[in-house]
């Protein structure tokens, strides 16, 4: 087992450099970089300066190094539009982005798991393809529509909900305004769910005509524990893992969800710095939020081995 | 049982005119078509049949555990006084694991993969008996000990991944046992298993069914297992009961030509390569079609014209009728394998092993090991011995069969055989050449020479590809010929696998499993090789096609001049096709010799012990053998005992068997060798195992 | 040692019946029929056939049938709405609504086949050598998609997007750029699982080489699931240039699609102009549904091909 977190906490890393080497390769791929990095105005004067100050003159591979130094240092870079250091601007925006995918991912599950066995236990049935037809779409709108359409209901002809999500900085906004909370997590609960469900229901399909769930029915106890006790859990492990790399897709949804709310949050931030060719937070937001998905895989697998045996006892 | 006791006892189990369909995509499988039987109190009812004859379905239809699109559409099934087949849910639910236990084929996935043993024991028992958690659990215990799971305490809190397959097949029995049923359905429960570990399992079997007076139904392929273990058989084909008597009625006098066919188209483990094994011809019916007459007539040589037309009915009186118009006559019926009169013929002799010509193909100490590796850096923490230390001779011509369980390194050995894998140490000389010591383009140069079989028909031919075109795939590959004499080339081939030349225009999913086996020889002798590896070669297959096959490789023996190396697992098999036969345990190569010495005069424990798991469809002698324990379970093959690997199993180990190996030597003349201190001779175990030879070959004459 | 050879003594037996020993083939329709077969019974997967079949149409006969000006802005149409007209009403630079989703739709539709098309053939190839290569060059191949993998589409897109100057063609590119990881993993994975197959294994036997193996026997294996991956990865991409063009990052017009149209219409929810917010959007949902639906039809079919046993 020890062994097993070692390997993979080690091929996590791999990745995480590996995607530093990716993003910085294609910042620095890119025409003009340095200029982008110091604004269309700034004159061949500065623009030298810059290079020569930032050591953008040496070899690719020694301003990698560099960086990497810099990275490991807890040093991401300075946004010259903000006038303010990736750092801290991250660190102002990640605690309610995460506030926004963990709620929403947390209650899609509560949802998405009864869902997808009901789905898979009820196969073909009309209940079966109600479900699977309404994930289907759910998984096929784009997500800032079903925002925009949910804003114009929710918000704009019933009044239930705030159109804007909470404003201000902290956490501590959203919780002072829930209801503001409502619609851009219900957004991204509706992808989520019609994502897992599919992957539960698929699980739970496979995990049905397993001689085990035979063995369990054969044992005469009733159908509710086999489902629970027995198809559940053993549905899970497929899930978990799936969910973990997901998890690409689940911040791609988030970011999208805080543009159409206008949700004060990394991605929002990220979305900012793409229009205004803020290199600097593009570099460092999509380390950062890579490495949340690294990480992410990660305790996924970890839940993976406290979900199966087989692992465990390597 | 006699007839007067049985009808002293009250029946436990009736099932009346069952019928079951399974609806699928396209068709409807009518699987059960009409069953009637009952299993009387404390009776074991054996239901035999091969694949698709409905005994599954049977088993399943009675515990109400269908698979999806399964539905039991006519028929009683009275247990107890209940109709199982009209009970609804809850009720149901009771009955099963409380009145009726299962026991099912597979148990590496019969047992969730996610729950302690423990547990999984516990469930049933709180289910329907205990509600108080520590009594369940001092029952789980109890039953453990009682299946015989060593250490059972320790073992409750192990999961299943943890435990053997002989391990979890017992703790599958312990679960079905946990409620006192009145009746064990028994379905295929040793077919997953090692002969050695099936012996023990169907003893246990046995002994739980008296001590805890229940009824057993066993469903099982194999006659032998229906012998030694069976009150009354109920023979299944197509969906009906063809047949049924008392077991050793049914063994002595044989009335339905299927229940005859049957019979002699296994090969016997006492019985020697003389004669051509009867096979059935053609293949089961396709049971979504509608039916008219006997099922078998179309593969029966004694259906007239009324078979084709009516419906026979089991005739005959309570203790042995039949579904036959013209059944088996006593005189037909009778001896061991009623239908030998129709094919004996004269077999080649088999090539002498004093043959002095240069052996085609030496072995000579291979070893092949595979690293376990552990760690980022994946560490190698240890090895897998497959093949360890290995040698012997192959004559041209010959046939040498190599037997062991499963983890013995038969098939490593066979691959590396034919170049499919290197070994690590020693050589493997073929015709003069050694293949260890050849470069890659060599090595593929060499290849036609030798050609492998394999157990899986359905994986060994690519699903994409047409027969035509990959049968001409070897001779594109050496660019023999040309297209005319390739086609040619086809054409006979096919002939001479029982194939028509229509054949390549099909996909190989539009062939039946024997059929594909066929068509991977074909492709073998495409390249005409001298050496043919055949691993498993009909162990996937069904009796009646199997005899085929078995057939059919020795035809082909004749007609291409073959070398066969045969490895499999089933002793039977390789005593029919075999001139010679090593065993294998752990890797290493304990016993060869020619079948006579191997099979008549066992020389290492081991081989004694595996002849006598093996199972003889014939009551009388199954039940009469003389058991050899072979005890507990198979040692990791990463840390094989010292010395002596089989001494943790051996019934005569001592001493010197930990410190020592033993080493291949001469036992009764130069061929017949063993890896044993302590050999058995003649006088000790030979004596039975020769006794129930001689009979077999006496009887033979018949 | 003589054997004895008796052709016509084996040859009895098996003439003893008129039909070949080993009985004949059942005959059933090729791979494909059966494939079709399994395909056309999913009825979601006909929807799905008939809704792309449909604006096929639309998008590119349509403009032929309905003509518009979808080049020139009218501003003393803007925001009319629907009439016998204007169909579906005219947007905010006057062009009409109906005719606009026609001419989009063929960007959305290209863009969304082409990068689906060029990522599945890249990931394809890039999987396969890394599978056959092995060893180190596999470690190094497959660790570069894993870190592809773990950087989220949305937020790689955004990056590239500000790098490049909108454009069908930079759009294809990018959108494979983030795709193409996919298939990658799966040809990998397909070739490694096949690689073990007993079949390959028999052709090896036969002394073939790598190259014929790869070619005759595991492409083709590999197809039916890369066809699959295809179809789905239309869907995505046909999103993910939507998600695109309302991060403002899309084609700017007067070229037009989809998405641009969507997310431009979204500014009016709150004005109640409808035909402006739903029928881009429903467009949009109507084909990614379909080729999710006919993925979904796909590989179920695609697995049924080896179901008789």
């Amino acid at each position: 087992m020890f062994a097993y977190l070692v390997r993979r906490v080690g091929q996590a890393m791999a990745v995480v450099i590996g995607v530093s080497i990716i993003v910085f390769f294609l910042m620095h791929l890119l025409p003009g970089g340095e200029r982008a990095l110091l604004g269309a105005r700034a004159t061949p004067v500065q623009v030298h300066a810059f290079v020569v100050a930032n050591g953008l003159n040496h070899p690719i591979w020694v301003q990698y190094v560099d960086y990497m130094g810099q990275l490991l240092h807890g040093n991401l870079g300075y946004s010259y539009h903000y006038n303010e250091s990736v750092n801290s601007l991250l660190a102002a925006n990640i605690p309610k982005s995460a506030l926004l995918v963990g709620v929403s991912v947390v209650i899609a599950l509560l949802i998405a798991l009864p869902l997808g066995v009901i789905q898979a236990v009820r196969r073909n049935s009309p209940v079966d393809y109600v479900f699977t037809g309404a994930s289907f779409v759910g998984y096929s709108m784009p997500v800032f529509w079903l925002g925009i359409v949910l804003i114009g209901w929710f918000a704009l002809d019933l009044h239930w909900f705030p159109a804007e999500a909470p404003q201000g900085a902290g956490v501590g906004a959203a919780f002072s305004q829930p209801r503001a909370m409502v619609l851009p997590v219900a957004t991204l609960v509706v992808v989520n769910v019609a994502l897992f469900s599919r992957y539960v229901r698929s699980a739970a399909l496979d995990n049905l005509v397993q001689d085990y769930i035979r063995t369990a029915r054969a044992k005469g106890i009733p159908e509710r524990v086999v489902l629970l006790r027995h198809m559940l859990r053993n549905s899970l492990i497929p899930v978990v893992t799936i969910l973990g790399l997901s998890m690409p897709f689940i911040f791609s949804g988030a970011l999208i969800v805080e543009s159409v709310f206008n949700y004060p949050g990394m991605g929002l931030l990220f979305w900012n710095a793409a229009q205004i060719h803020d290199y600097p937070i593009l570099v460092g937001g999509t380390l950062v939020v890579s490495t949340a998905a690294v990480v992410g895989s990660l305790l996924a697998d970890l839940a993976y081995a406290a979900l199966d045996p087989r692992v465990r006892y390597v | 049982m006699t007839e007067a006791q049985r009808v002293e006892c009250t029946s436990l189990l009736r099932v009346d005119g069952l019928k079951t369909e399974i609806r699928q995509r396209h068709a409807t499988i009518r699987a059960i078509d009409g069953v009637s039987f009952s299993v009387a109190q404390g009776e074991t009812v054996g239901l035999v049949g091969e694949s698709g004859s409905g005994k599954t379905m049977t088993g399943l239809s009675i515990i109400g555990l269908l698979p999806p699109g399964g539905r039991v559409v006519g028929g009683r099934i009275l247990f107890l006084g209940q109709d199982l087949a009209r009970l609804p849910a809850r009720a149901m639910r009771a009955v099963r694991g409380s009145g009726i236990g299962v026991v099912f084929q597979d148990p590496m996935t019969s047992l969730n993969p996610c729950m302690t043993i423990g547990d999984q024991i516990v469930e049933p028992i709180r289910a329907h008996r205990e509600s108080d958690r520590k009594a369940a659990r001092r029952r789980a215990l109890e039953l453990l000990d009682l299946v015989g799971v060593p250490q059972a305490k320790e073992r409750l809190k192990d999961y299943p991944h943890q435990l053997s397959g002989g391990l979890r097949q017992r703790v599958m029995i312990a679960i079905a046992l946990s409620c006192d049923p009145k009746l064990l359905i028994a379905d295929e429960p040793t077919t997953a298993l090692d002969v050695t570990i099936q012996s023990e399992i169907l003893e246990l079997l046995g002994r739980l069914k008296a001590a805890l007076s229940m009824s057993m139904l066993l469903i099982t392929h194999d006659l032998g297992v229906i012998a030694g273990h069976a009150d009354r058989v109920i023979v299944m084909y197509a969906g009906r009961i063809v047949e049924e008597a008392n077991a050793s009625e049914l063994f002595a006098q044989t009335r339905h030509p299927y229940t005859g066919a049957l019979l002699a188209s296994i090969p016997e483990v006492d019985e020697g390569t003389d004669r051509v094994l009867y096979s059935i011809p053609g293949v089961p019916p396709d049971l979504s079609q509608d039916r008219q007459g006997c099922a078998f007539a179309p593969r029966c040589d004694r259906a007239t014209g009324r078979c084709e037309v009516d419906d026979p009915q089991l005739e005959g009186c309570a203790d042995h009728s039949a579904a036959c118009f013209n059944p088996l006559t006593t005189e037909e019926g009778s001896g061991r394998s009623p239908m030998h009169a129709v094919a004996v013929e004269p077999r080649r002799p088999p090539p002498s092993s004093a043959d002095k010509r240069a052996p085609l193909l030496v072995v000579d100490h291979v070893v092949k090991t595979y690293p376990v590796t552990t760690g980022v850096l994946r560490r190698r923490i240890g090895a897998v011995n497959a093949v360890s230390d290995v040698s012997f001779t192959m004559t041209q011509g010959e046939t040498l069969g190599l037997v062991g369980e499963s983890g013995c390194g038969k098939t490593t050995l066979g691959k590396m055989i034919v170049a499919l894998e290197r070994p690590d140490a020693g050589s493997i000389v073929f015709d003069g050449i050694d293949l260890t010591k050849q470069s890659n383009r060599a090595t593929r140069t060499m290849r036609r020479n030798f050609q492998l079989i394999f157990q899986d028909p359905y994986s060994s031919l690519d699903p994409r590809m047409r027969v035509g075109p990959a049968l001409r795939e070897p001779m594109v590959i050496n660019a023999i010929g040309n297209g005319v004499s390739r086609d040619r080339r086809i054409t006979e081939l096919l002939g001479d696998v029982g194939l028509s030349k229509e054949a390549v225009r099909y996909y190989p999913h539009e062939f039946s499993g024997g059929q594909r086996q066929r068509i991977g020889f074909a492709r073998a002798l495409t390249l005409s090789p001298r050496l043919i590896v055949a691993d498993e070669p009909v162990s996937a297959l069904d009796v009646s096609i199997r005899s085929q096959l078995l057939n059919l490789i020795k035809r082909l023996q004749e007609a291409h001049e073959l070398t066969y190396l045969v490895i499999s697992h089933d002793l039977s098999v390789v005593r029919y096709l075999a001139d010679r036969i090593g065993v294998m345990y752990l890797g290493k190569l304990v016993e060869i010799g020619t079948c006579e010495q191997v099979y008549g005069r066992p020389a290492h424990p081991y081989t004694a012990g595996l002849l006598a798991a093996v199972p003889i469809p014939d009551p009388a002698r199954e039940r009469a053998k003389r058991r050899i324990p072979v005890n507990g379970e198979l040692p990791s093959a990463r840390n094989p005992p010292s010395g002596c690997r089989f001494r943790t199993r051996c019934p005569r180990a001592q001493e010197r068997c930990t410190v020592e190996e033993p080493v291949l030597q001469a036992v009764s003349g130069t061929d017949h060798q063993a890896a044993c201190h302590f050999p058995l001779v003649a006088t000790d175990v030979g004596k039975s195992a020769q006794r129930d030879g001689s009979r077999a070959f006496g009887s033979d004459g018949a | 040692m003589a054997t004895t050879r008796d052709p016509l003594a084996t040859r009895a037996l098996v003439e003893r019946t008129a039909a070949p020993e080993g009985g004949e083939a059942v005959a059933s329709r090729g791979i494909w029929r059966v494939i079709l077969d399994v395909f056309l019974q999913n009825r979601l997967a006909v929807v799905g056939v008939g809704i792309v079949v449909f604006f096929l149409l639309f998008c590119f006969v349509g403009p032929l049938i309905y003509r518009t000006t979808q080049v020139v802005t009218n501003l003393t149409l803007i925001h009319l709405a629907p009439s016998s007209q204007h169909l579906l009403g005219t947007d905010a630079d006057g062009y009409d609504e109906l005719g606009r989703l026609m001419v989009g739709g063929q960007t959305s539709l290209e863009v969304g086949l082409a990068a689906a098309v060029v990522a599945t053939l890249w990931g394809t190839l890039w999987g396969a050598v890394a599978g056959f290569v092995g060893g180190a060059v596999d470690a190094v191949m497959m660790r570069i998609v894993d870190s592809v993998l773990a950087i989220p589409p949305i937020f790689l897109l955004l990056f590239l997007a500000t790098a490049f100057t909108p454009s069908v063609s930079m759009l294809i590119f990018v959108v494979a750029f983030v795709s193409w990881v996919i298939p990658a993993r799966l040809v990998r994975g397909e070739s490694l699982s096949l690689r073990s197959r007993d079949f390959i294994l028999a052709v090896r036997g036969m002394g073939s080489r790598d190259r014929r193996l790869v070619l005759r026997h595991i492409l083709p294996n590999a197809v039916g699931p890369m066809i699959v991956y295809a179809t789905f990865a239309v869907a995505d991409a046909i999103l993910l240039v939507a998600a695109l063009s309302f991060l403002g990052l899309g084609i700017p017009p007067p070229a037009a699609n989809w998405g641009e149209m969507l997310s431009n219409g979204l500014n009016y929810i709150a004005d109640g102009w409808w035909w402006l917010v739903y029928p881009a959007g429903l467009c949009i949902v109507l084909v990614v549904v379909a080729f999710n639906f006919i993925g979904d039809a796909l590989r179920d079919a695609v697995e049924v091909r080896l179901q008789r046993r």
